[in-house]
Formats: structure tokens, sequence, C-alpha cells
């Protein structure tokens, strides 16, 4: 029998809070996390703004010695893994640690240290530190989260970039199904760096002013960063020790364009394959779908493509689906993005509120649907999607529901 | 789509039941296509040929500058003709790693006899474990960009630069549009993407699906291994070379390569009527939690997980070792065994083809292909390079040539530095 996982714990750094409460109110009310970069000197490019993490004051997480060894991915990690663990009170249940895994989505990881390890080994600069080294693999994020917390469960890391923390979080839900563990770390963190920065704006895929989704003057995306935490846990192991319980995880899907290596399929074939596909093995159905958390990064392809997939899946109702674009708010967090997302999408369906799209001022006709412009709105959710494509048209679709215990 | 293909990407099998992954009832998960690439040899039968012979691929490296490293060896790749693989168009958006996997792919495809034209696109899947994908074109990247700030940050090679160009490269060049996925976890990338695989198999989410993957050798990896202190040391400090289970084994020596395998179900493979390398029969995953560079410190954590996948411990008769030629995982290894098969242990014949084609974080692929290899005729290719049995490591360890033997099921270990350890189960078909 497929087992119930259910969401008990949540945890979050991001341009707009550092925390769940912080995050949540900053996306209801619309507020921009976009600001000058100051993680690398962003003087040479023609956009200097990020969606970028701002007071987490890392001097109150870390001690000195820790901070010399952490990359700036490790320390949003860390932070938003344990507000998650605290969250689902995990910090004081005893589970048994052996059945408790983590499955971690990165993207660029703590390329930030080993940049500037390669930049003064490159530059002749002496003989840096090869502890910026250890952030050399996408892995170390992962398993220092699971150093720190003792969980002995399955362990892996995602690495399909813009896709990469929601795909974690399917493969953490079949870790459950497999009977391997009963609760699972899953999410993302990544950060700002160089590489990535230049290699987005190199593709003329960054807006050089705001963010703005489905509008017809948006001319790509605002980098971001920030981690997105979940806590996965079978229903059953929930129940037992009452956790609390944000919401239901019902399925997903992931599937590939098998089209481009960085733009999607046109048509949106694909994005019709992968909803459809995760609201299959979700048990669910499009006419119970309230709530669309799009992947939306304000590209002119994606949002386009990804509009008509949308109509494909839900024909004459896809008009009244209110779909919500964050990475407006919080930027485009690459490998934590999903993980942020999900985070989002979860309260949504467990507050009822729907995060808006902000900077949206201009109709595109070929993205004609409601995008939740500027004002969230309320509403009552049973079912929402996350939506993430990353490069190479990988297409993933998590679906989540309101949390009751009959099914 | 035409319209007989509209939804056949919700088809279900008729065993697609949620159940527990390692139970005797599930769906049998078969190998019936084996791509390699390696370091002694490109192609399964070269690569199976030299292997057997105990052929070292472990050579000073030559395509890089080493001169800033006391470690001068790589288990290199040989110079491939990739033409002989890929359209020569397709060829010019890869890099390096993106042409060895997707070589890999095409050869375990023409192996396993699968008609990509006569199977549904939206039913077949990609798996792949990398650890450092496409390092040596990031490098190539950031050198552009430090050169000559953001004009000098190359666009097309920032989009292989991804991890999961490699996977992408191999969906587009054969239109898989099935699942999607890469792994980058160290030591245990591939086996997890493997794992992940038959899982979906079982659930009945894909027909087929290809799986493993590979990692390359290139110069800032190599940096990064010998700034950690990784690298079996070279002259000065004593001898430069993989000894897994030596006394003397001093730590290791990279390599690179890429293995991938079809992965299908046992009715789908009957149907088409081909021969069938092995079966996966189980999976184990664990964690320890003794550092983020450390491996597994007990053997606790590696004990689980091949107890977890082995669940008939009585005919496990060989295991691929997750052996790296370092004082911790060798030892570690060797612990774990006795932990799961105590008096058994002695009866179990252990080697690690990591002797001949060095550590890489990706080597799970061709490892698994020379597990099924082996289970298929009933031989075990030897460990070389070791002199002196490490007493921690007194058991049954094939040395020096390879061994014919009747090999019921094996067990293919990894553990990485940082506490994942999957192991798997792989049965003889029968």
């Amino acid at each position: 029998m497929r087992k119930r996982v259910v969401v008990t714990g949540l945890g979050v750094v991001s341009a707009v809070g550092n925390s769940v409460p912080e995050f949540w109110n900053s996306l209801i009310e619309g507020k921009d996390g976009a600001k000058e970069i100051t993680a690398f000197d962003a003087s040479p490019y023609r956009t200097k703004r990020a969606a970028e993490v701002s007071g987490l004051n890392s001097q109150s997480h870390f001690s000195g010695k820790e901070l010399r060894r952490l990359s700036r991915c490790d320390q949003f990690g860390l932070v938003a893994f344990r507000e998650a663990w605290r969250s689902a009170r995990l910090d004081q249940d005893p589970i048994d640690k052996e059945r408790a895994g983590i499955i971690l989505g990165a993207g660029s990881g703590g390329i930030l240290s080993v940049e500037k390890y390669f930049r003064d080994f490159y530059q002749g600069k002496g003989k840096p530190s090869p502890s910026l080294l250890i952030s050399y693999s996408l892995a170390t994020t992962t398993d220092l989260i699971a150093v720190e917390s003792g969980l002995k469960g399955p362990r892996s890391t995602t690495a399909t970039v813009c896709s990469s923390s929601s795909v974690s979080i399917g493969v953490a839900y079949d870790m459950i199904q497999m009977g391997l563990s009963d609760v699972m770390v899953s999410g993302g963190s990544d950060s700002l760096c160089e590489v990535s920065f230049s290699g987005f704006s190199s593709l003329k895929l960054v807006d050089p002013e705001s963010c703005k989704p489905f509008d017809k003057r948006r001319q790509g995306l605002t980098i971001g960063e920030g981690a997105g935490i979940l806590i996965l846990e079978e229903m059953e192991h929930a129940l037992k020790r009452k956790a609390p319980i944000f919401s239901e995880f019902l399925g997903y899907g992931i599937c590939a364009d098998a089209y481009h290596l960085t733009a999607p399929e046109p048509n949106g074939e694909g994005v019709e394959r992968v909803i459809r596909i995760a609201l299959f093995h979700a048990g669910t159905s499009p006419e119970e779908v309230d709530t669309i958390n799009a992947h939306g990064t304000a590209t002119i392809f994606n949002d386009i493509a990804e509009t008509r997939g949308i109509k494909r899946v839900f024909g004459e109702r896809a008009k009244e689906v209110p779909i919500s674009g964050i990475k407006s708010i919080v930027g485009h967090c690459l490998g934590s993005a999903g993980g942020i997302e999900a985070v989002a999408t979860v309260l949504t369906t467990k507050n009822g509120i729907i995060p808006p799209t902000i900077h949206y001022e201009v109709p595109d006709p070929h993205c004609d649907l409601n995008y939740t412009p500027n004002q969230s709105i309320k509403k009552d959710v049973r079912v929402a999607i996350s939506n993430s494509f990353a490069f190479g048209g990988n297409n993933v679709c998590l679906v989540f529901g309101r949390f009751s215990s009959e099914s | 789509m035409d319209k007989k293909m509209k939804n056949s990407f919700l088809n279900q099998t008729p065993n697609s039941e949620h159940r527990t992954p390692n139970s005797p009832e599930e769906p049998r998960i078969v190998i019936t296509g084996l791509g390699i690439l390696s370091s002694i040899g490109v192609g399964r039968e070269e690569f199976w040929k030299n292997c057997l012979l105990g052929v070292p691929g472990i050579k000073p490296i030559l395509r890089f500058d080493v001169s800033s490293s006391r470690s001068k060896m790589g288990g290199q790749l040989p110079e491939i003709d990739f033409k002989t693989f890929i359209k020569p168009a397709n060829l010019r958006r890869m890099d390096r790693i993106g042409k060895v996997m997707v070589s890999a792919v095409k050869m375990a495809i023409d192996d396993s006899g699968l008609d990509l034209s006569k199977e549904d696109p939206h039913r077949i899947g990609i798996s792949i474990g990398t650890g450092l994908g496409s390092s040596d074109t990031v490098d190539q990247f950031f050198r552009g960009l430090l050169k000559d700030g953001p004009v000098g940050a190359q666009p097309l090679l920032f989009q292989t630069a991804v991890p999961n160009a490699i996977t992408s490269h191999c969906a587009i060049e054969y239109g898989i549009k099935g699942v999607n996925i890469t792994f980058s976890h160290k030591e245990t990338s591939t086996e997890m993407a493997m794992a992940y695989a038959c899982h979906l198999l079982r659930e009945g989410k894909a027909d087929v699906i290809l799986t493993g993957g590979g990692d390359e050798l290139s110069e800032p990896l190599y940096h990064v291994y010998s700034r950690l202190g990784a690298l079996s040391p070279g002259k000065e400090k004593g001898f430069e070379g993989m000894r897994p289970f030596d006394r003397d084994r001093n730590g290791i020596v990279l390599g690179e390569g890429s293995g991938i395998l079809v992965l299908e179900r046992l009715e789908h493979a009957e149907k088409r009527g081909v021969k069938i390398y092995a079966e996966i029969a189980g999976v184990g995953l664990s964690g320890s939690t003794d550092g983020v560079l450390r491996y597994d410190q007990k053997g606790n954590s590696l004990a689980k997980a091949m107890s977890q996948a082995a669940q008939d411990p009585s005919i496990v008769d060989y295991i691929s070792g997750a052996a790296n030629s370092t004082l911790d995982l060798d030892r570690v290894e060797a612990v774990a065994i006795r932990k799961v098969f105590r008096e058994k242990a002695k009866e179990i014949s252990v080697s690690s083809l990591k002797s001949m084609i060095g550590e890489f974080d990706g080597s799970g692929g061709v490892r698994a292909c020379g597990v099924a290899l082996s289970l298929y005729q009933g031989i075990i290719p030897p460990t070389i390079g070791t002199e002196h049995l490490d007493p921690d490591c007194d058991f049954n360890v094939v040395l020096g040539q390879s061994k014919k033997r009747e090999i019921r099921s094996a067990l293919l270990n990894s553990c990485s530095n940082g506490g994942s350890n999957i192991s798997l189960w792989l049965k003889r078909y029968v």
C-alpha cells in the first residue's frame, strides 16, 4: 500500500526573510527581495542586483571556527534545517535516527568558496586555504546537516540545478515509500556566486531591472539565494507523536523535454506531461487544483511555454486557477528555488492565502491567465502544485494537499 | 503527440502497487545492456578482457599539467574517436565528459538490442550519477571570467557546465522523454542513481531506465584532491598507486570513465527476447555521521546497507568492494563485511575493481557493469597491486588473477567520504 506522507516541518532562509513567519509575511505583502549585490564584486556587470540574503547574523548561529569552514551555502542550509527540525518538534521528540535520512537538491553549492580559492590560485596570490575546497562537492551541505543531526538513514544529493530541490522532495518521498525511513529532510540550499551569475547573464536571461514574470515587459530573472527545507514524515509516524502537520505531500511527476540544452519545448508539451504525471501519481485531478506555484522565471520562453502547458492541462478552467510567480519576490534561487517555493506552496494550502506575482503591470497576449498580480488573495485551497523546470528540459511538478487524516 | 501516445506516459503496469522495495514478489528488475568507457578498455569486450587479465589502467598523467602536485598518476581514458558513437554535428554542443556519457549510453542501448523507434519515448527514463560532472568546463568558464570579466563569460560553456548537462545531452541525443534525474553525492552518486531507477521501474513509472554514470579526470579536480591530501603521495613519500586492502596502502589514485546499464522489468525484457546479464534484487541505503570528510568509522552504516540489500545473505558469493586504498575505508569495509557475514565472511570472494581503474565518484557505473559480467560468466576479476594483505582486511580477497567460481549473488558496495553508504544486491539471472 502507498504510504501517506505529510509535511511536519519547514525552514527558510531567503532575501525576504530568514525564518518561516518573516518569509510568509513578505510573500503575502509582495515585498521585493532584490538589492545591490554584496556577496561578490558585481560592479563590472550590467545588472548589479540580486535577491541576496541579508541580516542573517551568522555569528549568532555559528562559532568562529565553524565559519571558517562553512560555505555561504552550508550556512543557509544549516540555519533553515534547524528551523525546520524545531518546527517539526523533532528536537524534543525521540525518533529512530536510523530511519531518518536526508536528500537535498544542489545548484552551485559552495562554489563561492571554491571561486575564492581558484581566483587567488590562478592569480598567484599566495597559497589559498584548502578548507575553501571542502565545498567542491555538491554533497557537502547535505553531509553537514546529517553530521550535525546524527541522521543515519538514506542520504543523497540531486543535481539538476533549477529543479534540484523540487526533485529532492520527490526522492525523499520515495525513500519513505520504499520503507527505508519514516522521516526525511528535503529541499535545498544555494548561494550567489559569480559563476552562475555571469553564466545566466551571458545567456541574456537576467533582467537588468525588476523580475516581472508573465508581464509583457519581462526580460528575465533576478538571481536569488537561500534555503528551503521541508521535513517529510510518514503519516502514521507523525500522528503517533502528535506532530504539527502543515500539509500532505501527495506525489510528484518528473520528465524531460529532450528538446534543447537551455530552452524549453515551446508548445508546453513537456509542462503538460509533467503536471499530468504528477496529478496522476498524486491520485488527484486538474479539477481539484486550486492554485499553481509557477516556475515563472520571467524569461520570454519559459513564461509562454508554462502558460501553454497549464492551458493544455486545465482547459477552460485554466483562467480560474490563480497562479503565483514568487521568483518576482525571492528571485531565482537555483538549487534552492524548488525548496523555497515548496515551503510557500505548503503554507498556501495551510493558510488559504495565495502570494502574488509582483511587478506585474502590462499583460502579454501570450500569457493570458490569472497570475495573482501584485496582491495576495484569500482562497480555500484543496490541492496546490509547484512547478520547476531546469536546463535541458528537466521538468518536475510537486503536489501538496490540505491535510485531513481521513483519506 | 498522436492520439495513441496521448496518455501513454500515465500507463501503469499491473504490478505498480506500492510495496516494500525488497520483497520477493516485487517485479524483478534485470540488466539487459552495458556500455563502458574505462581506462582499461572502451566497450564491454575490451573492458572485460582486460579486467579479467588484471591490466592496470593507472599511468602517469599526460592530458594536463600535474607539476604542482606531488602525485603524478591517474587512470585516464584513452584517446577516443567519438565520431564512432555520436553524429559529428551533435558533438559540437558537448564537452568531453558529455561525449563520454553519450557514448556509454549509445553502447548500452546497442548492447541491449533496444529499438528506440519501437519504444514509447515517454516510458524510457535516464537516471545518472556524477560527482563533479563537467568540472573541466566549469574551470574553463571561470578562467574566461577571470581573464576578461563579464565579457569573458562564454554562454556555450555555461550551458554545458551545469551538473545535469551530461544527462540532458543523453536525453536530447536519443529523445528520452521519461524520468530524467542527476544525482551528485561523491562516491555514492551512481549507486543512488541505480537504486532510484530500480524503485521507479518497480512502481511502473517507466519501462526502461538507462542508469549508472561517470566522471572525468580534470586538472582542477586533480588539484583539489591533491590539496585536500587525498591522493596516494608519490615517490618522495613512498609508493604511488592503488593497493586496496594492503597493509601499506596510502591513498587514492584518481580515475575516470563511465558505465551505463539498461534496466527493465523482467517481463519487458522477456517480451523483447534479449539476453539478461543479471538481476538487481535489492538496495540498501544508509548514512554515517562521523564528519564531512570522513568515511563510516565503525562499519555499522555500511553493514546496515548490505543487510538491507541482501535479503538472503547465505547466497552472497562475491562482494565488489568500495575499498579504495585509503587507510579508513578498506579497514571499515572489512569490519562491515564481518559484522554482516560473521563466519561466512571467509567464503565470500572480495575484489576491488578500483585497483585497476582508480577511484572516482562516478565509478559505480563501471563497477556495476563488472558485477553484472561476473554474474553472467561466473568469474571474478582480481584486485591488483596488493601484495601484503592488511591483517585487519584478512578475508578472501581475489589477488593477482581472476577467479572462476559459482556466483549466486553479489553485493556492490559504495561509501562516500562524508557518510552516504549504499549497497546493491545483484543476483545471477535464472
